[in-house]
Formats: C-alpha cells, structure tokens, sequence
C-alpha cells in the first residue's frame, strides 16, 4: 500500500525526482528482557551492513523506499529477522531476545550484558564496578588480584603494579581511554598512578596483544573504559567513603555526571590518607640484621594521594568526541630500616608518628589529556584517539657517600620527567556481513629526562610507529576466525651522562688520574618488528572454545640498553647492553568453557616461547665492590593456566573456585634452568556469596567470604629467598538500607582481610626480598551513596 | 592433556643452584672482628672464611667510614660510636678480587696497609662473595680506625 502510494507520488513528479527519493532509518535496538541498548549489534538490510552505537541506534540514510529484509545479530541474542517497509511508520525502537543458552563469560562480575568478548578469539574477561567495589583494596592492582591469572608486584601498601600470567613491569600494558598508560613502567619500586574510584569498568585480555597495542603487550592488556553514557538530560552523583583499621586508612571519593541533551560532562576527587601499615610481627630478620618494630608498624609506609578528573564530551548520531583531563598526585614512603635492600640507620625518629611520611619517600604527579573522537558512516566507524601524558616522579632519601661519591648535597636521589604523546587512528568497517575488519595506525613519542644524585637510567627520546590489520570472519554463526597483522618502527636516542664527582681512573700508562665517569653514551637505535595473530572461537549450546597463536614484540627499553652505574636502592651495579634486539613472544592461548545446569567451568590454558627474554643476570663477579647485574637474553619457555569453576545452586548462593599456575624456565644463558624473577606460586582461591532476603532497614545483604591457598614457591633466581606456601581468609558483608533516598540506598560494605592475623610471605612483593611480611588483619568499611 | 604432556616433556633433571655462599669470620683467626681498633700506618691481613655448595667465583671488601651512623654491623655486636661528624678525608677501599679454580671452600688472605692521613673514626669494612651462579652474602663489621 504504502509502496504504491510511494510509486504514484513519484510517477507525478519526474523520473530525476524518483532517484531522489530517498529516506533515512533510525531504529534502536534494546534489549527485550531489559530494555537496555544494545551496542555493537550488526545490522544488514539487504546488502547494506552497519552496527548500533554507543545508545543502541543504527541508521540507514540515502535508502530508497521500498520492503527490506532486516537482520539483527549480536552476540549472546538469538538472530533476528523481519521485513520492513521504507519510509518507516512504526515504532523505531526494536527488542531482541538474549540468548540464554549462550554462556556467561565473565565468571567474576557476573554480567549478562558484555557477550561481544566470546568471539574473541583471545581470553578476555570483564570487570565491573560491582566486583571492584566488593573486592576494594588499597590500590587498583590489588583489587584485581582475586581474578585468575592476575596478580601483582606491590611495594608497600598502597602501590603495586600488574603482573599477568607471571609477567610484570613492560610486558603488560595499561590502556586507560584508548592511550597506552606511560610511566616508570620498568621499576620496582612504586606503583600504577590511576585513581582506582575513577574506573567503571575494564577489560583484561590475557595472551599476546602486540597487534592492537604494539610494543609491551606481551602478557596481556589491562584496559581500563570510560563507563556507559548517562540517558538524556540526566544526572547522577556519588560520594564513597573508606576506612581501614590495618594502615588507618582514610579515603573520600566524589563524583558527578551530568548529560543534556547532546552535551555531557563528569568530574571526580579522590583524596586517600595513610599511615603506616602493620605486619603479624615484631621482628623482622634480614640477613644477619634483626630490625625491631615498634607497635608492629612497618615503619615510614605512610602515603596520601590527591587525584581529580573531568570530562566534557559530545554525542550525536554520528559523532561523539570526549575530552579527559586526569591527574593522580601521590606521595609514600619506603620502609625505613633498609633503603631498597641496603640495610640502613637513621637519626629521624620514625616512631613518633604513624602517619608523618619521613625519608626515603617517593612522590609522583601524573597529568593525562586525553580525546576520543568517533565518527559513525554507513560502513564504516572512525576513531581517533590523542593523548599528552606527563610523568614526574622523584625519589628522596638521606644523603649518604658511597664509594667514590661524596655526600650529596640534597634528598632528592632520583627525578625523572616522562612527557608521552600518543595517537592512535582506527577505522573499523562492517560493510560486510561476514567481516569485521579494522585497520589502524598508533604513534607514541616519548621524552624522559633526569635528575638527582643517583644514575640509573639514561635520559632518552623514543619514537614509535605501527600499522595493523584485522579481520574477524564469520564463518556461521556461531563459528569464529580472527587474524591480523602488524608491523612497529622504533627509535630510541639514549643521550649521554656524566657522574657528578670524581673516581680515580688507571690509565694505560698506570697513572691515576681523578675523572668524572661517564654512565651512558649518545647513541641512535632502530628497531623493527611485526606482530601477528591468529586464532579461532567456536561457541556451542553450553560451551564455547578458543584458540589462538599470537606473536608479539616489546622494543627494549633504554634503562636496558645503557643502565651503566649503581642502582642505590637495590645495592647493585646494573649494566645495559647496547645490542639488545626486540624481544618477541610466540604465545598460543586456549579456552574451554561449559556450563551444566547451574555448574560452570572454564579452562585457560597457554603455552609461551620467548626467542630473547631480556633479563637483568646476577653475574659471579664485582664492580667496585657492588654485584655487577647485566642485561642479557635468553630463551624462555614457560605454560600455565588458569581453571575457575562456578556452582549456582540457587540465585541466593555461589560458590566459586579457581586455581592459577605458571611454570617459566630460561632455556639459555647464564642461568639456564632458572625461573624468571617474581614467579608467582600455584595458587588456588575458594569464594563463597550467599544473598540474605531484607531484614530489619537492610535491604539486599549478602556476605562473602575467599580463601586464598597458596603453595610454596621454591622456584627461585638470585637474590630471592625460597616463600613458603600460606592459606588466607577474608570476609566481607554488604548491604544497603534507604537512609537518605527511595531511590538510592545507601550501600555499606564490610570487609576482614586477613581474619586469622597470620604472618605470610607474598613472593611477587618487593619487601620480600627484606623478608617483610604482608599486612596483618584489616578491617575496612566502605559507604557509598548515590545521588 | 595437552598441558601435562607439556610438563612431562620439559621437566628435566637439570637441578638449578638456590644457594647462596656462607660467609663468617668468627673462628679463632677471623679478622677484624666486630669492634676492632686499626691503627693508621699499620699493616693488617684481613682473614675471612667463605664457602659455597658448588663454587665461589669473587669477593669484594669495601671499607668506607660510618661518622654519619648510616649502618650498623651485622655481627651482632654493639660497639661505641664516636659522635656524628663530618668527614674531610676519610678512607676509601674499594676492591673486588677473583677467586679461582672453582672451589668450594676459600679463605680471603688480604693485606691491607691502613694509610696515614685519613680520618680517624668509626668504619665500616664489608666483606662480599658471591658464587659461581650469581648468588651473594655479604658481611658487615664496624671497626675504628685511630
């Protein structure tokens, strides 16, 4: 009807009229148990492909008028299939209906919404804000060190650094709104600078990443997304308060989002304070030393961070652009009875106060501006993503001679200022019904410059460009082939140092002469390096399968390459190696999840071959009296896994437990047969939930409760010291009750970590190595309001 | 399955060394000992046993002065510190030394002649070795050097 009516309007018009003729659809797409949008569905009429945005929307322009077969298909929904008539009459708005026999894939949040990841071929999980809220420690790693395969190097209470699968510092990379997070990545000794109360959601990608990220993304990506977009002329708040008894902790979080109609904005303030923390112990004995705590404080650990954020964006059908501007301004000190591993005294009366933060400290301010533009076309989405990050970072402590070096002037041992400018560019097409192709180009140009008395690594400029190429081919529905390539350029200009006192130098005429001694010199290096990947995913009824084999690459880094002096702080003499070539991983990742009846279980296998593992090697001799450690390569094979399983046997109750384990062994070089540093020990963790109906004003309770066994790690290289295996408890109960508003309750959060007080040793931690334990028992409340 | 035969296959019986050398100088001719006093212009031959499951590689002494009270000894002993002070020429002896033909047991026989015209005043002499796989022990001895 509609059709010929169409047909005799243009008939009275001219035949140039009729080409004319063309309308746009715009239709969203919700779910229908739900009603939420659905982003990301594919959308085909005829032969015209698009996807929904970001609110669910799909839109169709220059179409002419006439009936169309529609098609819907998303992952984790049945297809869905209809005719429709152009122009469009109806209601825009269409419902499709999840897919309940497709698996839940994120074991830890529990969400239904995010089934996008199962066709990835590479193992990714998502992580809500309501497992970082039930699971909140003192820092963003160490809340996500419960998921499988996670863990963390920390250094103190309050800073740690991811690790994945056994691999830390620059083999895991930190993507926080599409840029490539850029700190001090290579050190032990502080954390990641992102205030944790900031991050909605994110995303962890276990296996080689090289193709999307480039260089760095070897173990894995951590990926940390701007949360969901607010509904239209809306607004919503928060204020989250935190306490804990172990280090007196004391944290305050507030923010607030505000959307009109096109134009939105959020902004954040985070402030933490706290003192000292406390260990099962009194006595702590480090080689032949016996330090004496006072009230069981790990003395000096005390820290306070200020961190602000804010964002303006725009939204419209076919373009949104966000603006973000963060800055995390942290300061703590490092344990007082050894600087590093070098056993020391002081004169500064430590114990007077818990909270004051005394030499050695360290300080750091971290500024990001970020923009993430997208454009939606019929065929195609364009992103563009540019980011400025500075780093400044300083190291204080008491000024001591050492060797040759006289006592300097200042506490300021170290400074190091790190300017990042990224852009990534993306274009991802779904012209086709089968392929979902993306191509993209990053550029990353770093400048890090030095300061201080202590030398460790070299002022330096590095440059690095990559391309790629992906396709993801949909063979059925719901088979799965996704492969890509990728080629990076590298440049890093060392540039040179002299100390700032003299040593006496033997000439060759065996004279001594007294010279400022030069640490690093100018040098020039290229690199090349491509990354590719490959792999499969095949979802069935109840289970689903991975598998993929995936090259990737980190170009090294310049403390590697021209490191050439004392490292104070791990009382040590560290030498690079100029030759160094770009480290390339070959990396097959699998996946195997089923799901019986209200019992889920998933198996995360993978095996790792590195052709040049870069390697800080404790070698058998001296330099002026210090180890001399060198960097070197050698192979290293390594496998592991992770296995989590699920048991649901009523919605009130859950149970879960999952078991992690990495085997990694050098199978050339001086240490042939030896593991690598900070090799995380077989460890297993049992969680129990159980969700109590409303009592008393308490709405929605539940308590839950995790122990975590860990065996003992006797899989060592110098200087580590055999761990021993520990089991650890925690407990935490939540609940709300509508104190303030109808609308939001007032959710309070209990949690007791470490019920029993036991003293252990964690091996990933820095302070093991001083044989300090982990925290003893913590209780923290937690209170969040929204508004 | 495939993760076991992995296992199987790489697992060897190439035994790694996870033991760090032994170091002491408390025997009978053990020398310096916790709270000695040096005399400036004195020869002294520094006496130290180490040992190692499977063999030393290089030792290192280090004497350098302690008037800020920086460190302390790790022998256990507590001796007098003269006052926090300055230093305007204090002793530097830094010196690494190999130890060859791969042994296991080893006594550090080093001479070392005290110079005239230092600082006189509370040191530190630290004696280092490290084995022939990378593994160290250190010890620490405050001495007085008059």
């Amino acid at each position: 009807m509609i059709q010929r009516s169409i047909h005799i309007i243009c008939l009275l018009f001219c035949l140039t009229a009729y080409s004319q003729d063309l309308y746009s659809v715009k239709i969203k797409v919700v779910d229908k148990d739900t009603n939420t949008p659905l982003v990301g569905a594919h959308i085909s009429i005829n032969n015209k492909h698009t996807v929904t945005n970001t609110e669910g929307d799909f839109y169709f322009k220059n179409i002419l008028a006439q009936e169309y077969t529609l098609s819907i298909t998303h992952i984790g929904y049945k297809p869905y299939h209809t005719t429709i008539e152009i122009p469009l009459f109806a209601a825009n708005i269409i419902a499709i209906e999840a897919n309940q026999s497709v698996l839940e894939e994120v074991i830890v949040s529990g969400d239904t919404n995010q089934k996008r990841i199962q066709k990835s071929s590479l193992s990714k999980l998502e992580v809500k804000k309501d497992f970082l809220e039930q699971n909140r420690e003192n820092s963003l790693m160490q809340t996500l060190k419960k998921i499988p395969g996670v863990s963390s190097i920390s250094i103190g209470s309050g800073q740690s650094k991811p690790v994945i699968r056994g691999l830390g510092f620059n083999r895991v990379v930190v993507v926080e709104n599409g840029i490539k997070h850029e700190a001090q990545q290579w050190a032990t000794d502080h954390g990641l600078e992102i205030d944790q109360y900031n991050v909605e959601e994110l995303e962890i990608t276990k296996g080689a990443s090289s193709l999307l990220y480039g260089s760095d993304a070897i173990a894995g990506v951590i990926a940390i997304k701007s949360g969901k977009l607010l509904a239209k002329n809306s607004f919503s708040g928060e204020v989250h308060l935190t306490g804990r008894s172990n280090n007196d902790l004391f944290g305050v979080s507030a923010g607030i989002k505000k959307r009109y109609d096109n134009w939105y904005y959020k902004a954040r303030i985070t402030h933490q304070n706290y003192g000292d923390y406390k260990v099962p112990t009194d006595q702590i004995y480090y080689e032949n030393y016996v330090f004496n705590l006072h009230k069981n404080y790990l003395r000096n650990t005390a820290g306070q961070n200020y961190d602000i954020s804010s964002s303006i964006g725009y939204v419209s059908d076919h373009f949104q652009s966000e603006t973000i501007i963060t800055n995390v301004n942290a300061k703590s000190g490092f344990f007082a009875n050894a600087h590093g591993l070098e056993v020391r005294t002081s004169q500064i009366d430590y114990d007077a106060n818990n909270r004051d933060i005394d030499l050695p400290h360290h300080k750091v301010n971290h500024l990001k501006i970020i923009n993430n533009s997208k454009i939606t076309l019929p065929d195609h989405t364009l992103i563009l993503e540019v980011g400025y990050q500075n780093n400044h970072r300083e190291e204080h402590s008491e000024p001591v001679p050492h060797g040759y070096m006289p006592t300097p002037s200042s506490t300021k041992e170290r400074r190091f200022i790190k300017n990042t400018y990224s852009i990534n560019v993306k274009d991802h097409i779904h012209a086709f019904d089968t392929h979902k192709i993306a191509l993209g180009i990053n550029a990353e140009y770093q400048n890090n410059t030095i300061g201080g008395w202590g030398f460790l690594i070299p002022e330096y400029n590095r440059l690095t460009i990559g391309a790629f190429a992906y396709d993801q081919y949909k063979i059925t529905d719901s088979f799965y082939l996704e492969g890509g390539l990728r080629y990076d350029y590298g440049t890093v200009h060392t540039k040179p140092y002299y100390e700032w006192f003299d040593s006496p130098i033997t000439n060759s005429d065996g004279t001594i002469t007294q010279e400022r001694r030069q640490r690093s010199s100018k040098t020039n290096l290229e690199f090349g390096s491509y990354s590719a990947s490959v792999g499969i995913s095949y979802l069935k009824k109840n289970s689903s399968y991975k598998l993929n084999l995936g090259k990737s690459f980190r170009i090294p880094l310049a403390s590697e390459l021209a490191s050439d002096g004392v490292n104070y702080h791990m009382y040590r003499y560290e030498e690079g190696s100029i030759d160094l070539k770009p480290e390339n991983s070959y990396q097959i990742d699998g996946e195997l999840n089923a799901t019986i009846n209200n019992f889920e279980i998933q198996l995360n296998p993978f095996v790792n071959y590195f052709e040049n593992y870069i390697y800080l090697n404790p070698t058998p001799a001296y330099y002026e009296t210090l180890q001399r450690y060198q960097y070197t390569q050698s192979e290293v094979f390594r496998y592991g896994g992770e296995l989590t399983a699920l048991y649901t046997p009523s919605p009130a109750f859950s149970l879960s437990a999952s078991l992690e384990y990495v085997y990694s062994k050098q199978l050339s070089g001086d240490k042939k047969n030896f593991t690598l540093p900070f090799s995380p020990p077989l460890s297993t963790i049992f969680s129990a939930k159980y969700n109590i109906n409303s009592w008393w004003f308490f709405k929605k309770t539940s308590v839950f409760s995790d122990l975590r066994i860990t065996a003992k790690q006797n899989d060592i290289v110098p200087p580590e010291r055999p761990t021993d295996g520990f089991s650890l408890l925690n407990f935490g109960v939540q609940t709300e009750t509508h104190l303030f508003s109808q609308k939001h309750p007032l959710q309070i959060q209990c949690s007791v970590n470490n019920v029993l007080d036991k003293k252990i040793f964690d091996h990933t931690s820095f302070y093991r190595l001083i044989q300090v334990p982990e925290p003893g028992r913590n209780v923290s409340i937690s209170i969040l309001q929204k508004f | 399955m495939i993760l076991g035969n992995i296992c199987s296959c790489s697992s060897d019986d190439e035994e790694t060394d996870t033991e760090k050398p032994t170091i002491t100088v408390n025997y009978a001719e053990g020398f310096p000992k916790s709270c000695t006093v040096l005399q400036k212009g004195n020869p002294y031959i520094i006496k130290v046993k180490a040992a190692d499951n499977v063999a030393l590689a290089s030792y290192a002494i280090d004497i350098h002065h302690n008037f800020d009270h920086h460190t302390h000894d790790d022998q256990g002993a507590q001796c007098t510190l003269d006052p926090i002070k300055t230093p305007k020429s204090p002793m530097i002896f830094m010196e690494n030394y190999p130890i060859k033909g791969e042994v296991k047991q080893y006594e550090i026989t080093q001479s070392i002649t005290i110079p005239e015209g230092i600082d006189a005043g509370d040191y530190h002499c630290q004696i280092s070795v490290i084995d022939v796989t990378g593994w160290q022990s250190r010890t620490s001895i405050d001495i007085k050097i008059q």
